[in-house]
C-alpha cells in the first residue's frame, strides 16, 4: 500500500477526533485559540492568541466572566486543562458547569478570604500574582485566567510592568493563553490583545412584572428596553464587545479605529447565528467590528 | 546432589550502626551509644573511631564524657527495629530463606544461599555483592559462607570481612577461634578454663565419650559446634515488606532545615528499597514526636507514585513549611506505602497537560500561599441548595472525550460571604436596596424563585431569589442576584451577573 493511501486511511480513521492528523498544519504566524463564541473569534481573527497575554476589560456586569468561561469551556472540550486564579473569590462553579466547563479539568485557586481592606487587597493581589507565576512556570495549562475583575483599578495599577513582562515571557515559553480580567487594561504593551466589554441590554420573557421605578438613564434596562416593558424572566443579556488593541493585527491605512460599532447576533437563545457587520464610519474608514452576544441564564426554569 | 550452603551476615555494634546510618553528619566522629537509666548509663556499642579512643563496652557515661572529642548518643530501640527491618529487606533480595540469629547488641542473619550461584555467581561474588548492598544501606557487616549453618554463624561473629569456608574444612577454619565464640553457660566455661582449653580447635580435639561423661550430654553439642558438624533445622522467617524509617534525635530539633537533612537520608533509603522491588512511593506519612508529648503528622500524596528523591523531598519541605510542627521534634518516622511505578502513556495526538510531578510541587506551593482548602477542582454537590460545592484535589487526568462546549450562559460572580442589605419593597417587590456603601435603585426585578430543602435537619434553607437590574448612586448600573432568607427574614446580595 503506498504511503499516501496509508496516510489517507489513518486520517479518515481519526477524522472525528483529529482533522488531518498526519498532514502538516498550515503555517501560522501567530497561533490562536477559539474563545467558543463565533462572533468574538471573528473580531479576533480566529481567537485569543496562544502564548500571550489577553486582557478582557469592562465594568461589572459587562460579560467579562462569561467570555472567559466560554474560553475555558472551549479549552476543556479540547481535553486541555485550565486554571482560574480567583483574586476576590467570586468564581461560581455552577456557572462554569453551565457553560460546559469540565470542572475536573479546571484548577481553581482561591486567594485569601479575608475581608476587603486595603492591606488585604494587596495581600490578595500578591497571592494571585505569585500563583499565576507558579502556574505559568509549571507549563501544561492551556489557559490561565487571572481574575482581577473586582479589584479596583487604583490597586491593580500598582502591579509593576516588569511583572506583566515576565508573565508575557513565561506564557510565550509555555504556550499558555493568559487571560486577565479587569476593569481597565493593566498589562499595557505586554498584552497581545485587549477586549473591551460593555453591557447592552437584558433579554427577557414572560408577563409584565417590572419594578415600580422606571429605568434610569444609562442602565441596562434603559439601553435595551425589554425590561422596562415588564417581564417575569430574565432570559439573558446582550453584551457589547470591542477589540481595543491587537498587537499582531494587519496594519490598515487610514484613520484610526472609531470608538465603537455594533453587530447584532441573530438568535436570542444561543451565541451562534448572524454574520458580523463591518460598517464604515462617517469619513469612510473601516470600522473595527464589535459584536453583541446573547447569553442565557444558567440552570433556572421559568416560574 | 546439591550441597547446602549458608551465608551469615553479622553486624556488630548494631545500636551504633542503626543510629549513625541516618546521620551522615556524624560520620568520622567517635560515637559511643549508651544504654540504661541515668545516671547508670553504660556503653553498649561504639564505632571504630570510638574504639580508637579507648572506649570499651560497659564504660559508664561519666567515663565517656571524660574523653576529649567523644560524643555519646542514647540507645533507641525503635531506631534499631527500623534498621533491622531495612537490613532484612536488603538481604531478602539475595535469598528468600533467611533465619535471624541476632544475639546481644549484634544483628545477625543466616541466609540459605543454596543454588544461588546462577543468579549471583560464586560464594565470594555473592558475599561481596551482599556486603556492598548493605553498605549502600548504611550497614557494616562481616560475612561468612559455609556448608554448615553454625560454622558460618560462629565464623561471621568472630571475624571481620568476608570468609569462605570450603566444604569439609569447617573444623580447621574454626580451630583458631576462642572458646568464648560458643554460647557456653558459666560453669562449663570455668571448667574449660581450668582444663586449659582456650580455642575451639582444642575443644574439638577432646574425646567425645570422655567429654560427655564429665560435662553431660550437651557437651556433645559443643564439640560438634567446635568441629563445624552440628546439624541445624532451618527456620526461615517471612519478612513483611514495610517501608518504614525511624530516627530518634539525641537532642530535639527545632529548625526545619535540620529536620529535612535527616529526612532526605530517610527518603533516600525508602526510595532505594522500593526501587529494588520495582515499586514507587505512593504515599508517605511523616510522623513526628514533639517535645511535651504531642505528635505532628504530614501526609505526602504524589499524583503518581514516584521514586524521585528530590521531588519527594521538595513535597515534604513544602508540607512541613505550610504546616510546621508546634514544638521541637524529638523523633521522626517516615512510613511509605508502595505503589506501582508511575507510567504515563504519552499519545501522539494527546494534548499537553502539566507533568504530574511538577504539578504536585506547584499545588503544594499554591497551598502554602493561599491555604489547604483553597486550591483544587470544584465539585458540585448533589443538592438543590444554591452555590453548593466542595473542593477536591486537582489531577490533570484523562478527561471525558467528545465533550462539547455548551451554549454561553450568563456567569455569576458570587459574593463570599454574601453582603447583607436593606431592601425597600413596593407592591411586595424590591424597589430599592442599600449595602454598606451604595444605594441601588432597582429598575427591573425578575422573580421571585423560591427554593427550600432539608427541612428535616438544621441545614434547612428557605430562600427567595430575585434577579434585579439596578442603578448605583454613582450612576453605574448592575445586574445582580438578591436573596431573601425567609426563615431569618434577611436580605442578601448574593452575586453579580457578569
Amino acid at each position: 500500500m503506498p504511503a499516501s493511501a496509508l496516510r489517507l486511511q489513518i486520517e479518515r480513521a481519526l477524522e472525528s477526533r483529529f482533522p488531518a492528523a498526519l498532514s502538516p498544519p498550515p503555517r501560522q504566524v501567530r497561533e490562536v485559540a477559539s474563545t467558543g463564541i463565533r462572533e468574538a473569534d471573528r473580531i479576533l481573527d480566529g481567537g485569543l492568541p496562544v502564548g500571550a497575554i489577553s486582557e478582557i476589560t469592562g465594568p461589572a456586569c459587562s460579560g467579562r466572566t462569561s467570555l472567559a468561561l466560554a474560553l475555558v469551556a472551549q479549552r476543556s472540550a479540547e481535553e486541555r486543562v485550565s486554571a482560574w486564579v480567583d483574586t476576590s473569590d467570586t468564581f461560581d462553579p455552577e456557572s462554569a458547569a453551565a457553560n460546559g466547563v469540565d470542572l475536573r479539568q479546571l484548577l481553581w485557586v482561591r486567594c485569601s478570604d479575608e475581608p476587603a481592606r486595603s492591606s488585604r487587597i494587596y495581600q490578595k493581589l500578591d497571592q494571585a500574582l505569585r500563583a499565576t507565576d507558579l502556574l505559568l512556570q509549571t507549563a501544561g495549562f492551556a489557559a490561565i485566567v487571572l481574575d482581577l475583575g473586582d479589584i479596583a483599578a487604583e490597586y491593580a495599577y500598582r502591579i509593576p510592568l516588569a511583572t506583566w513582562f515576565r508573565f508575557r515571557q513565561a506564557a510565550d515559553r509555555t504556550r499558555c493563553s493568559l487571560v486577565v480580567l479587569g476593569q481597565v487594561p493593566y498589562a499595557q504593551s505586554s498584552a497581545a490583545v485587549a477586549l473591551e466589554c460593555e453591557p447592552l441590554h437584558p433579554e427577557t420573557a414572560g408577563s409584565p412584572a417590572s419594578a415600580g421605578s422606571p429605568a434610569v438613564a444609562g442602565s441596562p434596562a434603559r439601553a435595551g428596553s425589554p425590561a422596562s416593558a415588564g417581564s417575569t424572566v430574565l432570559r439573558g443579556f446582550t453584551f457589547k464587545l470591542q477589540r481595543a488593541r491587537q498587537r499582531f493585527s494587519a496594519i490598515h491605512a487610514g484613520p484610526r479605529k472609531p470608538p465603537a460599532s455594533t453587530w447584532s447576533a441573530g438568535a436570542p437563545w444561543s451565541a451562534t447565528g448572524g454574520v458580523p457587520q463591518v460598517s464604515q464610519g462617517s469619513h469612510g474608514q473601516v470600522l473595527v467590528p464589535a459584536m453583541e452576544v446573547s447569553i442565557l441564564r444558567p440552570g433556572r426554569n421559568e416560574p | 546432589m546439591t550441597t547446602t550452603l549458608y551465608a551469615c551476615v553479622h553486624a556488630a555494634d548494631f545500636p551504633a550502626q542503626a543510629v549513625l546510618r541516618l546521620r551522615p553528619d556524624l560520620h568520622g566522629v567517635p560515637i559511643a551509644v549508651v544504654d540504661g537509666r541515668p545516671p547508670h548509663e553504660f556503653v553498649c556499642a561504639m564505632n571504630r573511631q570510638a574504639l580508637g579512643k579507648g572506649i570499651s563496652l560497659g564504660m559508664t557515661r561519666l567515663d565517656v564524657e571524660g574523653i576529649e572529642g567523644m560524643k555519646y548518643l542514647a540507645r533507641s530501640l525503635p531506631t534499631e527495629a527500623a534498621a533491622r527491618a531495612v537490613q532484612l529487606e536488603c538481604l531478602s533480595q539475595f535469598s528468600p530463606r533467611i533465619e535471624e540469629v541476632s544475639s546481644g547488641t549484634a544483628s545477625a542473619f543466616v541466609l540459605d544461599i543454596t543454588g544461588m550461584e546462577r543468579l549471583f555467581g560464586s560464594p565470594v561474588q555473592l558475599a561481596e555483592r551482599m556486603r556492598s548492598a548493605l553498605a549502600s544501606s548504611g550497614f557494616r557487616a562481616s560475612i561468612a559462607v559455609s556448608a554448615n549453618f553454625h560454622a558460618a554463624r560462629i565464623k561471621a561473629a568472630a571475624t571481620r570481612g568476608i570468609t569462605i569456608i570450603p566444604d569439609g574444612r569447617e573444623a580447621a577454619e574454626l580451630a583458631g577461634l576462642p572458646i568464648a565464640s560458643l554460647p557456653l553457660p558459666e560453669n562449663p566455661r570455668e571448667v574449660f578454663a581450668m582444663w586449659g582449653i582456650r580455642t575451639l580447635g582444642e575443644l574439638a580435639a577432646l574425646p567425645e565419650v570422655d567429654l560427655i561423661a564429665r560435662l553431660g550430654p550437651q557437651a556433645r553439642t559443643w564439640r560438634e559446634l567446635a568441629r563445624g558438624t552440628h546439624p541445624h533445622l532451618f527456620e526461615p522467617i517471612e519478612p513483611e515488606f514495610t517501608l518504614r524509617e525511624f530516627c530518634d534525635f539525641d537532642t530535639a530539633v527545632e529548625e526545619i532545615d535540620s529536620l529535612l537533612f535527616i529526612a532526605a537520608r530517610m527518603i533516600d533509603c525508602l526510595v532505594a528499597r522500593a526501587a529494588d522491588r520495582a515499586l514507587s512511593l505512593a504515599l508517605v506519612t511523616a510522623h513526628m514526636r514533639l517535645e511535651g508529648g504531642k505528635t505532628h503528622q504530614c501526609l505526602l500524596r504524589p499524583a503518581v507514585p514516584s521514586t524521585d528523591r528530590k521531588f519527594l523531598l521538595k513535597l515534604l519541605q513544602l508540607e512541613i513549611g505550610s504546616h510546621p510542627p508546634q514544638a521541637a521534634v524529638q523523633s521522626l518516622e517516615l512510613f511509605a506505602e508502595a505503589g506501582r511505578c508511575g507510567t504515563v502513556q504519552l499519545g501522539l495526538f494527546s494534548p499537553q497537560t502539566p507533568e504530574p510531578s511538577r504539578l504536585d510541587v506547584t499545588l503544594a506551593r499554591l497551598r502554602a500561599i493561599v491555604g489547604d482548602d483553597r486550591v483544587g477542582s470544584p465539585v458540585l454537590e448533589d443538592t438543590h441548595r444554591p452555590a453548593a460545592f466542595r473542593m477536591e484535589g486537582f489531577a490533570a487526568g484523562a478527561p471525558a472525550r467528545n465533550r462539547v462546549p455548551g451554549v454561553p450562559r450568563m456567569a455569576l460572580r458570587r459574593m463570599r460571604p454574601p453582603v447583607p442589605i436593606r431592601v425597600i419593597l413596593r407592591d411586595a417587590r424590591p424597589a430599592e436596596f442599600r449595602d454598606w456603601h451604595n444605594r441601588f435603585a432597582i429598575a427591573a426585578a425578575y422573580g421571585p424563585w423560591r427554593t427550600s430543602g432539608c427541612w428535616w435537619s438544621q441545614d434547612s434553607w428557605d430562600l427567595e431569589e430575585w434577579d434585579v437590574l439596578a442603578d448605583r448612586s454613582d450612576g453605574s448600573s448592575v445586574a445582580c442576584l438578591l436573596v431573601r432568607d425567609r426563615a431569618a427574614s434577611q436580605w442578601r446580595l448574593e452575586a453579580y451577573y457578569d
